[in-house]
């Protein structure tokens, strides 16, 4: 996806920053094992997060093997052995970025859309594989963007129209087993992180939007004249943080079973430091240096 | 039930440790932070759960068999106010009241005028779906056309800055206490340029 949800490093402990690598690694040889190596080039920190959380609420574990890979091919390191969540979460990682892909397809031109289209030929026998494996979760994907697409199309000038279809995905990704409770709260928990995904790419991509002239509800709620955040700072701040609190409260009735530390650092540290920052534009992907994996 | 496990403490905690911890749950699941909340209901049967805990550890260890200790009870929920209003607005807001989103929206829709009341209600619709931005511009609305009503200015002013939530606050860099202890310091300066009289 998009990777704004991460933890802030220097408030983790050092067990708990060994834990997120080792289930990013985890989710990255599951991607691997199930779809072969392209596909982990996909993989994003709000995809760990999602394991995170699926993992602490269904299959608590934190058994770790020691593996190499292409990015660390002469380290061992500690990776997360394979469960159902982190098969899951894979399966819903491919999904994703099969959609995006098809979403740059319409959205752009030129050198960009031959990339993509070479790029979705490449993925979609992957992506056919999981959509036989979560026909449903596939189903609501291409339902809600339909539905985003119409929007963009009609020019819709809201915020929360256009981020609901998009909220409304990461909400099907709540796993039917679940006890009743557990998926209402996984449910709210997953519409306000889908929420705010969205919008802060939303504020993210103002400078780019501007430039091609692509739909942004951002720019068009706030009749924006320049892609400039400043004078409507507050109220998109104001926004963000109602998604952060019904995160945060949904968060406190969720029973985990593990990486309670871990989770809280990131809901309510990394989500509110990444607002911060894009919404004063010192948001730098990767914090400025791309690394795989390591935080 | 386990009362101990229930607060997350042992049979060994001190009382004073005990009430802290009762304490501390009590501030993150309080109904006031579930307002409007579509798992307020989830809430207040944890809040329910921490209470009895509570009582029980209490009375076994003074010896009582019933009784509440707690003193002040943290179990008020929360109230609609409910303003007499037209038939038509009453059913809408009784659908609100009971969960039941789309036949509120449905019916807000059918409403011939767009007055004051309506914005409010609709504001509450998208507050209750987590339309966060849409729901502060109805209240704005509604303000707008009828300043007088304090029902609207307070569900703008909620909406605006949120109420207790626990003492969350994700965005603030600047805490209150900063803040107050600023005005203290402030206070104590100019009262001993005026003397300490007159200001």
């Amino acid at each position: 996806m998009f990777g704004f949800i991460r933890p802030v490093k220097p408030e983790l402990k050092v067990r708990e920053v060994e834990r997120f690598q080792s289930v990013y690694c985890g989710l990255c040889h599951e991607i691997r094992r199930r779809y072969g190596q392209l596909q982990t080039g996909f993989l994003s920190y709000d995809m760990t997060f999602l394991a995170l959380i699926l993992q602490a609420v269904d299959t608590p574990s934190a058994e770790v093997e020691r593996l190499r890979c292409i990015a660390s091919p002469i380290r061992r390191k500690n990776v997360a052995v394979s469960s159902d969540m982190l098969a899951y979460t894979a399966d819903i990682s491919v999904l994703l970025t099969y959609h995006k892909i098809e979403d740059t397809l319409q959205d752009e031109s030129g050198a960009k859309r031959m990339a993509a289209v070479s790029l979705e030929r490449l993925l979609r026998a992957d992506y056919r594989k999981a959509r036989e494996r979560l026909p449903e979760l596939d189903a609501v994907i291409r339902a809600c963007l339909d539905e985003l697409l119409t929007l963009e199309q009609q020019q819709v000038p809201s915020l929360d129209r256009t981020a609901d279809t998009f909220a409304r995905i990461l909400q099907a990704i709540v796993p039917k087993g679940q006890p009743e409770p557990v998926q209402r709260v996984m449910g709210q928990m997953f519409y306000h992180t889908g929420r705010w995904l969205y919008l802060i790419d939303a504020c993210a991509d103002l400078k780019d939007d501007f430039r091609t002239g692509s739909y942004n509800p951002v720019r068009l709620r706030f009749e924006l004249e320049a892609p400039d955040l400043t004078p409507v700072k507050e109220q998109l701040e104001r926004t963000l943080e109602r998604s952060l609190l019904d995160i945060h409260n949904a968060y406190q009735l969720l029973p985990l079973c593990q990486d309670e530390g871990l989770i809280g650092n990131i809901i309510d540290l990394g989500l509110p430091l990444i607002t911060r920052q894009v919404l004063d534009g010192t948001y730098h992907a990767n914090g400025g240096h791309e690394t795989h994996g390591s935080l | 039930m386990d009362p101990y496990k229930v607060l997350g403490i042992t049979p060994q905690t001190s009382d004073d440790d005990v009430k802290r911890a009762y304490r501390e749950l009590a501030r993150k699941y309080h109904p006031d932070n579930y307002v409007n909340n579509p798992l307020a209901d989830l809430a207040e049967a944890r809040m329910k759960e921490i209470n009895e805990a509570y009582d029980m550890i209490m009375n076994e260890r003074s010896g009582k068999t019933s009784s509440a200790s707690r003193g002040s009870s943290y179990s008020g929920g929360y109230q609609q106010s409910s303003s007499a209003g037209n038939g038509i607005y009453r059913q809408i807001r009784s659908a609100i009241t009971s969960g039941n989103l789309a036949m509120a929206e449905e019916m807000l829709s059918r409403c011939p005028s767009r007055d004051a009341e309506w914005y409010f209600l609709m504001g509450t619709v998208y507050f209750r779906k987590g339309w966060y931005d849409e729901a502060q511009r109805c209240y704005t609305q509604a303000c707008a056309m009828d300043p007088s009503n304090m029902e609207y200015q307070s569900a703008l002013n909620n909406c605006n800055m949120g109420a207790n939530y626990g003492g969350y606050r994700p965005m603030s860099t600047v805490n209150c206490c900063d803040f107050c202890a600023q005005l203290i310091y402030c206070n104590c300066l100019l009262n001993c340029c005026c003397g300490g009289g007159g200001c």
